[in-house]
Parts: structure tokens; sequence; C-alpha cells
């Protein structure tokens, strides 16, 4: 096809040539071509095959309003051809075309074997999906597979991966103007100039909107291209302006956060990036797309919104066909058919469905043209296979119809506002009879709306609708505005209002294919069947009939389906109610969500090391810990190495804390439930928190280092939340402490077994013997009078055993001190699994492990923690405590051993007494030291104590209970001898 | 004399020219292939506190006043002092040569619980742009100031150190998460070819 090449308004570059691959043949067009245009310029009218009837489908907004022209590119599927640049390369297939070729890429959708589809959709109605197939019972999965396999747009292959780089950007910024045409520019100016920081988002690659094709005056003969082309460049020239082309918005939520993306690829280091924009004020600027024509076969190829056959030629200078038949809503349309005309095709007729209300100019225009008009005709149908031939228009009553032989139907019923960024912004819609529009009656505060959706038309006033809401949204950001605002309104009020749209209209035939939604197949008469089934009500109506709830996120019905819906109910004098709208305004890939997805985690200070000594490294909250140190998942060396000999364990993930001032006493009496007054110097306390219902959450040591100065530990788990429940529950007494987080400042290694003193005292400056570093003493020393280490002489595995708290950036370097003192008694590293066995054997519980959101501390057995001295009303969890400690039917911690022979522990399960679930287990491994099995479980108190047998139900068991008997706990060392020596 | 060598959270893949060994610490001096920037450059040695109390407005933190406002920064001779709350500060302490805890209860050392890095360039806040919605373009703030919230998910501190010739960021978070961070901001700076960069980098713009 020869090209337009000459026009001013182009958006192309003649001097760069670029190639794409469809059906294995090169389609060349020119750099600015969307994949769409540059093959429709190179003759290609069918782009793809519907959803439910294998129709064809072609070009139709250029904005990708609808499904038609999404197609598969370079192996990914769905790519709006419309909106998608053409690059050097790519490889373009048609989708959900079926039996032309064994090769995807080559199939042509002018032939699809499922076509047939098209003539059984009487067995197709509203909701069929729902009503039949459901019996008998076996049907159902075999016509689900059946329907899903045979609707559907693109596949995704097995194994396919999404190239390119997903970026994401966070601005922040005064005024957010949604939308880069001449009252989003106007906005956008106005609030600039009083200095305020501005970002104005754009879907197309170019700021102008509806004057950036169109060579029509305004007031003062100026061409609105060039008018456009002028307020971009002044926009350039604000460095307070930051402009996102090719960037949809994707929602407003509240008046402070706009999120959109921005199309990447040729010219820009990222497929696709996220932008999540944080902003004082937003204005609404996003003009009007069109409204479809319902007439019959109203999505055949060759038919298209006025809009697009006119920008077709103007902004890619690419004729839309040789013969034209307009049927339009609108004076743009007018204008269209009068350019078109004067470009080179022959528009053979215009129908307006108007009856008055035209500009008398393009009337006259039209008539110096000799093209026909006629005033309350609409088209009716159009005519052709798989490209329109001919067209069918008719009076609106349907009293007189004509033919037209023609390529193209340029086709709309008018013009419908962009009100999604207002809707998902929380404003409220209501129906305006004279624009015909839904219309904001109620904008959120520091949200406004200017330009073409308020239902102005006049250049002049979409301008100055522009400049009065950017300088609203400059007030809203505090600034002084009083006189301009003034100025502003007054303008306004002299220049043309809102004008009459359009009504709705229906083609006068009946049962045929008249479309209302594209993406779904979803016909008026589908609406009609609805409406039969008593269903009255837009939203529940797309939601049977699935109008809109396609990939053009109700684009092309979103306005049709609620008028048409109103128009043809009981009551027709309700007025209509738009149908919700929720983000994401424009599809966006998921990749683009999930942006550049790093896995922000922790590092202990010896990761590098543990991972070097073919340490198994899991996540464990925000941590990477070491599971394993060997292929064996028990991990049984590990654990006798600990228990006959010395292991060393990497720990640093304990929460650490240090808590000071006036009143940390006080705070820590608060929320621990013990008594803090008894935490000495040299000398650690073991204490716990509970929640309000005395539940356990945490449990640690406690030092005190000076007057009211104390070092703690928490669980790994919640160390990201002490600072904030300690706060919480000190909230109104104004009392004088201050914490800090030291979780990262201290590596902490376990060093534990019987060995673990000998390893210890030849590194350690002091004397670490029983007597001089006892069982939960604390202690502080240095190695070699340089790395200082803080002591604790805990227990958690039931051995001999120092938790040495050492300087992160020396962690490594201790490690490694112990490593080659250990040396000569074998010391070995032990992970997570083989401490979950080490103290599973000492019955010591892990919250969250042995506990859960009702088990209270007296439940595990912990009750010897609890202070009852303490006044209750300033402990947290006391009176729960109290109130629970002996209610009976609670589930009680237990530990139990199998019984007849079963040398396995049992998997995740429930013990059962009379049928009946009587808890669960909780943690259960095979103890190398005792040589059975052994697992502790929550049960139900009358069934707690030792010598009670109950079966155990496990996952997958088939009803094949297992049995246990509860025992005396601890399993091992139930003295303490081995860790207090 | 037995070296015990201090280990920064902050590893660069990058091959290390020039290094200065400073209170057991492993300075990184110069990398090699430094570029023209932007930088990303580790002070996780500096010196860093932690100051806490009811009567802040009275501590003096190397004769530095502590600023009034949450958010306010100064930074004198080296030392950065930055008001974070109504009772917590932060001093960091940025010369060559490491100062003394000062013997005061209210400070705490918090040297080795978080990471500190410098990300110098033109580019800078483009880059910060792609890790944070913390706002660094806000014309109204004047440089020195300190923003708290998540950069790359990860609760953090980022000094806006000066704002042209060219932009000084520093950003602090938890020490663990060196490794993800690094990871991070070296991609996030990708587009603009960022590179690592020692010590003396970031010492030449001051």
């Amino acid at each position: 096809m020869k090209r337009l090449t000459h026009l001013p308004t182009l958006k192309i570059d003649t001097s760069k040539k670029i190639s794409v691959y469809y059906r294995s043949k090169t389609h060349t067009g020119w750099y600015g071509d969307t994949i769409a245009t540059l093959l429709y310029a190179d003759g290609i009218r069918v782009f793809g095959r519907s959803l439910k009837y294998h129709r064809p489908r072609g070009l139709y907004s250029l904005d990708g309003e609808c499904s038609n022209t999404m197609m598969a590119v370079d192996g990914r599927p769905n790519v709006r051809a419309e909106t998608t640049m053409a690059a050097d390369g790519m490889h373009i297939a048609a989708q959900n075309v079926q039996g032309t070729s064994e090769k995807p890429v080559e199939s042509t959708p002018e032939k699809d074997w499922m076509g047939f589809m098209d003539h059984l959709s009487w067995a197709m109605p509203a909701g069929f999906y729902y009503r039949i197939f459901h019996k008998p019972e076996k049907l159902w999965p075999i016509a689900v597979s059946r329907i899903r396999k045979a609707a559907g747009v693109g596949v995704l292959t097995s194994g396919y991966t999404v190239k390119g780089r997903y970026d994401e950007i966070y601005p922040a910024t005064d005024v957010c103007v949604v939308g880069g045409g001449p009252a989003g520019m106007e906005a956008a100016l106005s609030a600039a100039d009083k200095g305020l920081r501005v970002i104005l988002m754009e879907s197309r690659p170019w700021l102008g909107g509806f004057y950036d094709y169109r060579t029509s005056l305004d007031a003062d003969g100026v061409p609105l291209y060039r008018k456009a082309n002028a307020m971009a460049e002044r926009i350039a020239g604000y460095p307070n302006i930051r402009v996102f082309k090719n960037a949809p918005v994707v929602g407003v939520y509240g008046n402070s956060m706009v999120t959109a993306f921005q199309r990447g690829g040729r010219d820009r280091p990222f497929e696709q990036r996220y932008i999540e924009i944080q902003t004082r004020s937003i204005v609404v600027a996003a003009g009007c797309i069109e409204r479809p024509l319902l007439f019959e076969n109203n999505e055949r190829p060759g038919v298209m919104q006025m809009g697009c056959a006119h920008r077709l030629a103007r902004t890619w200078g690419i004729l839309p066909g040789r013969r034209a038949v307009f049927s339009i809503g609108h004076d743009l349309g007018l204008e269209a058919a009068i350019d078109l005309a004067d470009l080179g095709m022959k528009v053979v007729h215009v129908a307006d469905v108007r009856e008055d209300g035209q500009d008398q100019r393009l009337l006259d225009e039209l008539k110096k043209r000799d093209i026909p008009f006629s005033r309350g005709w609409t088209a009716i149908k159009a005519g052709g296979k798989r490209n329109i031939e001919k067209v069918t228009i008719g009076t609106v009553n349907g009293m007189r119809r004509r033919e037209f032989s023609c390529d193209t139907l340029a086709a709309s019923a008018g013009l419908t506002p962009v009100t999604g960024p207002l809707a998902t912004a929380g404003a409220k819609l209501e129906y305006h009879h004279l624009t015909g529009f839904f219309l904001p009656v109620k904008l959120p505060d520091n949200v406004y709306a200017a330009g073409r959706l308020l239902g102005l038309n006049d250049p002049a006033s979409v301008e100055a609708s522009g400049r009065l809401n950017g300088l609203r949204a400059a007030a809203a950001c505090g600034v002084r505005v009083d006189s301009e605002l003034k100025a502003a309104e007054a303008e306004t009020s002299v220049l043309p209002g809102p004008v009459r749209n359009s009504k709705m209209v229906t083609a006068p035939v009946k049962n045929q294919k008249m479309f209302i939604c594209f993406d779904e197949d979803t016909t008026v008469k589908n609406v009609d069947q609805a409406m039969d089934r008593g269903f009255d009500v837009p939203e529940l109506i797309k939601r049977f009939t699935a109008a809109g709830t396609g990939p053009g996120q109700g684009g092309v019905p979103g306005h049709n389906l609620p008028l048409y819906v109103a128009q043809r109910g009981d009551s027709p004098d309700v007025d209509p109610r738009p149908i919700t709208v929720r983000p994401p305004l424009t599809p966006v890939l998921l990749a683009t969500y999930a942006g550049r997805n790093h896995d922000m985690h922790k590092r202990t200070p010896v990761h590098e090391s543990q991972s070097a000594s073919d340490g198994r490294m899991d996540r464990a909250g925000v941590w990477l810990r070491a599971r394993y140190f060997s292929d064996d998942r028990r991990s049984r060396r590990e654990i006798e190495n600990v228990r006959g000999n010395v292991g060393v364990l990497d720990a640093s993930t304990l929460g650490k804390f240090r808590i000071f001032g006036n009143d940390a006493l006080k705070a820590l009496q608060r929320v621990y439930i013990g008594d803090m007054n008894r935490v000495r110097e040299h000398r650690m306390t073991y204490a716990a928190m509970c929640n309000d219902d005395g539940c356990l959450i945490d449990d640690g040591v406690i030092v005190k280092q000076a007057e009211n100065d104390y070092y703690f530990t928490t669980s790994t788990g919640r160390s990201g939340a002490t600072i904030e429940w300690i706060r919480y529950h000190t909230r109104y007494e104004n009392l004088d402490f201050h914490m800090v987080n030291l979780t990262d400042a201290f590596g902490v290694i376990n060093l534990a077994g019987p060995n673990s003193r000998n390893v210890l005292q030849k590194i350690a400056d002091v004397d670490i013997s029983n007597e001089a570093f006892p069982f939960m003493g604390y202690r502080e020393f240095t190695i070699n009078d340089i790395i200082p280490v803080r002591a604790m002489r805990l227990g958690f595995v039931g051995e001999l055993s120092y938790e040495l708290h050492v300087p992160s950036s020396y962690m490594q370097a201790v490690w490694d001190l112990l490593e080659k003192a250990g040396k000569s008694f074998k010391i070995k590293k032990f992970g997570l699994e083989a401490q979950n066995t080490l103290r599973l054997e000492k019955c010591h519980v892990i919250i969250g492990s042995e506990s859960e959101q009702r088990t209270t501390l007296c439940d595990l057995g912990l009750g010897f923690l609890w202070c009852k001295s303490k006044p209750e009303a300033n402990t947290v969890g006391s009176v729960a405590l109290r109130q629970t400690e002996n209610q009976s039917g609670r589930l009680k911690l237990v530990g139990f051993k199998m019984k007849n022979g079963l040398e396995r522990p049992p998997k995740d399960g429930s013990p059962i007494v009379d049928s009946r679930i009587r808890g669960y287990v909780c943690t259960a491994r095979f103890s190398f030291t005792l040589n059975e099995p052994i697992g502790m479980a929550l049960v139900e108190d009358s069934y707690a104590k030792p010598g009670s047998v109950f079966g155990i139900y496990e996952n997958g068991c088939k009803g094949r209970l297992i049995r246990a008997e509860v025992v005396k706990t601890p399993f091992y060392d139930p003295t303490g001898e081995r860790m207090k020596s | 004399m037995i070296i015990y060598q201090r280990r920064s959270p902050v590893v660069f893949p990058s091959r290390p020219l020039k290094t200065d060994i400073r209170d057991n610490w492993t300075v990184v001096l110069e990398y090699a292939d430094e570029g023209d920037g932007p930088y990303v450059i580790d002070l996780s040695h500096k010196v860093k506190w932690d100051v806490q109390s009811a009567d802040i407005s009275n501590i003096k933190p190397f004769g530095l006043t502590i600023p009034e406002k949450p958010g306010e920064c100064l930074f004198k001779n080296s030392v950065l002092a930055g008001r974070l709350n109504r009772t917590q500060a932060m001093v960091w302490d940025l010369s060559e040569t490491p100062s003394e805890t000062p013997d005061q209860n209210s400070f705490t050392d918090v040297t080795e619980a978080q990471l500190l890095m410098a990300i110098v360039g033109r580019e800078a806040s483009q880059i910060f742009e792609k890790l944070t919605a913390l706002d660094f373009n806000d014309p109204g703030k004047k440089s020195p100031y300190v923003l708290q919230g998540p950069v790359s998910h990860v609760p953090s501190r980022v000094v806006s150190l000066r704002s042209s010739e060219p932009p000084v960021f520093l950003l602090s978070c938890s020490r663990g998460y060196g490794h993800s961070m690094v990871e991070a901001v070296l991609d996030a700076g990708r587009e603009w070819d960022m590179t690592a960069a020692g010590e003396n980098m970031f010492l030449s713009f001051f």
C-alpha cells in the first residue's frame, strides 16, 4: 500500500525502515509504526479470531480497547498489536486460529477450522456455561475441558520465560495529571507555573490527545495539531514537569497515589516498568473514547472507529481503505470523513444517528465534496465474509434502508468519557442527561477532573478547563492562587460548556450478531437473554454474559451495556448506572508487577563459610540459616557429635536488644511475665513474654549490664516486632526508657557438647571453669585482648554449652578460631535440624512449633516463669494466665514415645482417642541418643498424664492409626546434670 | 601481633586495587575500573552511634548540636548528626580516623549493626527512585537531611548529604541485608553503568 508521507501530523520516521515476520513473510514498515499499523499498511486486515465464535477480527480502535488485535510476538501471547511499537526482527503470529498450519507462526486468521463455531451460537446462549453440561455430573469435567480448549486467545507454551527487564520506579510529585491532551497539558503548565512539581501521564507515545492528528483550526486559525506541538514544546521547557509517555494509568488510589506502567523496548532500558506515584493532588484529563455503534456484524474487519480511521491516515499515513461509509454520532466523524476524502479516500456516504446538532460548517464542507449525508440514519449491517464488502444503512426507526459497496466502515455512536481513573479514586459517577455521559458528581478531596471527559467539546473550553483545574490542584498543594482561580473561573464561564451527545441507538434488527463486547463475543441478544431470565442490573448481567470481563477491561462495552440495560429495562425512566471499574484500567503484565523482585534476605556474618562447608542454607523468616551440613536429612552425625563431643552452631539470628533509661526496669516488668527485679549482673535470667491472652509469644534471656541498662535476647521470629511490642504496652505511661535493636550487631555462636569448655578455654582470656562460669552465668571477656565477647552459659540443646555474642565484623574470626581450637576434639558444625532434635530430646520448646495461638505459658509447662506476686494489671498476660491456669479441657504439651516397637516417628498428625481428635503432634523425630522415636504433642489435659495412650492419625494413613504413649519429660538428662556440669 | 580481620557486610563484585587496614577493617581505597560514575561506596567501617535520650536537645556529640526537627541533619568536621524523632538521633563519624564512643549512657555504638553505603553521582536520585518511594527530589528539602523508610523493601535510613555536583546519598540498613542490598543497588544503577568505588572516591567529593 502506498502510504501518505507528506502529512505534517505523521508520527513515523520514513527514513528508518523496520521489518517484522508474519506468516513466514517479511513485512516492512517505518520507525513509529505499531505492529498493527505496519501489518495494516502491508494489506493485513484480519488479525485474529474471536474468543467464542472464532469470528475474524481486525483493527478497531488503535488504542487497545479490545482484544481484536492481540497477537503473539516473539512467543509471548496476547500482545496488543495496536499499542506495541514494531521493532526490527519481531516474529508475529495470529492467535486463536486452528488448522491452517502445523506451525502456529504460519497460521492464517483468514481461514480458521474453528470458524464453524459462529454457526453454533444458538447453542451458546447467555450463561450457557453456568446452566448446561452440569447434568449428568460426569459430563461437566469433559465439557469444561472441551470448552476451554475451544475458547481462549493466546496460548503460553510450557517453559516460556519472560525475557527482558521489568523495572519499577516510585516517583513523588505535587500534582499528577492523568492525560496528555490539551486539557492535561494546560493543567500541567498552570500547576508548574506555580513552582510545583508536576508529573504528566500519557498512554500514547506522544502528547496531544485529540489535537495531535487534527488539521482543523481553532478560533485563532491555528491547526490543532500545531497547537498540540506547541504545548508539548512548552512542557518540554519546564524542568519541573516530568512527562511519562506511553504510560497508561492502572489506577488512582484515594488522592495520593497513581499507579501506571510504561512501555519500553526499543529506546528504553526496560520492556515495561511499573510506576507508583506519590502525589499531593491529581487532575484527571483522560479525555474520551468512542462508544461503539451497535449493528449487525459491527466487529467485522473493515469496521473501525472514526478516530481509528482518521488517525490511521493522519498519524501513520495509511488510508484505511478505498471506499468508505461513515456511520457516526459526533462531529469528529464528519471531520474525519471530510479529511479522509481530502486525503484520497472515496467516502460514499455519511450517516449520522443524530437528527440535529451537527456543526453546519462541517455539513457545508461535506456538501462541497459531494458526500451524501443522512440525518437520523445508522449502520444496520456490515456485509462480507472476512472483510466488509458492503454496508447497509437505514433510518433509526428501520423504515428505510440503503446498501453501499465499500471496504471500510467508520462507525461510532459518539463519545464516552474515560472516567476509570476517577472511579478508582473513589469519585461518584452519575448519568448526565445532556451529555449522555457518566460524570463525576462527587470527587475525593484534591482530585479534579478536566477537559473533554466533562462533556466539553470546544477546544478553548477544553484548554480553559485544564488551566482551571491545574490551578485548583496547585491550591490543594497549599499555593495561594486566589486571583488566578477567579480569573480562570471567569474565563470558563463565558466559554461553551458541555454539549449534547448522541443518544443510545441500536440498529433496527433482531436476533442478529450485534456485539456489545468484542472480547467475550457477547451480543445484544445475549444481554436480552440475561434480562429475560430476570437479570436487571448491569453488574449482574456483566457477570452472566461475561460482557466487559475480557482483556479490554470494559473499553468497548463499558458504556453501551448500562445504557442498553436501562433502555430495555422495565423502568425506562430509571437512569443508567455505571458499571464498577476496578484496577488495572489497562492490563499489565505480571512480570511488570513482579518488577526486579530481588530476594531481600539477611545473611549471618558466617553465611559464606557455612555455605562453603556444604551447609544447606534455608530461609527462616528474613534470614538464611544452615539446616544441614550433609546429605543426611536426619543429621545423625551432627547430633551425635554434640552429645558426645562438641559442635558449633550459628545462632546469629536471635533478636538482641539494649534497653536503658530511668524506667527500663518498669518496661521489662510490664512485658515479661516473670519478676525482672531478680535480674542480676553476671547472671542470666530466662524469661518469657505473653500476650494479653496469656499465650507465649516470646522467650529469651535478660542480662543486667548496669543500673537500668539491660541486654536481652528474643527469638529470631519476634525480633522485628519487639520494640513496637514494648512501646505498645507502655504507651500510656510516659515511661523514660530507650531501646536499640542490636540483632545485627552481634553474631552468636552456640558452642555445645561435653568438650565445649575445653575448646573455649583455648581462646578465652579468662577462667571459664564451672566454678568461675557456672550454668546460667554471664561473662564478658576478650579474645587476645582484641575481640570482646559476651558469653552466656545456656543449655538449649541439653549439653554443656556457651552462647558467645561477638561483634558481627569479628564473627568469622571467632568462628575460625573455634574451629581451629576444636580441631583436636573433632569439632563439627551443626545446623537447625540437629538443633531441633537435640532440644526435642530435652523437651525445650520452640514457639510456633510447640505452641499456637491458644497455647498459654502454663499449657507448655512453663508456668514456673510466671511471677504471681507481680501486680496483674501491670503485667501483660497475667490476668489471662490466672483465669486459665486451672481451666479444664485445655491442650497440654506432653512428650510421647511410640508403642508396638514402631521405629519411625509419626508424620504430622493428630492424637486420636475414642475416634475423636484430641490435639495434634507438634514435633517428632528419631532420637539417635535414645535410639527410638520421640515426640511432643499438644493433647487434651485428660490424656496428658504419663501412661495415657492415644492413636495418631497421619496424613495418608487411610484410617490406620499408629499408637503412642505419653511419657515423663524430658526424654534426655532429666536432672540437667549435663548442662550444669 | 595477631590481627583478627573484621569483615564488612558489603562485598562488591569488583577487584580492589588499594586497601588499608584500619582498626582491623580492610578498607578498600580504590577498585579496578571505577569508571565515571555513578558510584556505590562501602562505608560500613565508619563509626555510627544511636543516641537516645529524653533530653536529647542538650546532647552535643563532638560539639555538634543535634538538629531540632526529625529529618534534619548537620554535617560538620566529617561528623553527621541527624534527628530521627523526639528522643532519638544518629551520629555518624565519616572521618578517616574513628572517634571513641562518647562516655554517655545515651550513646550506643551501632557500627556493627548497620551497613553504610554511599551512592554518588548525577543519577543517584534516579537510582533511589527505582528502590524506594522516599522522595529525594523534593526541592523543599535542603541537604543534608535524612529520610527513614523502606529501600527495596528493607527498613533503611537514607541521608541526602549533598544535592548536587554530584549528589551524595548515604544508605544505612541492617547489616544482615548487605548481600541483598548490594545486589539491588547495583541492579538499579546498571542503567547508568554504576560501579563500585573505594573510600578515596568518597573523600574526593569533600
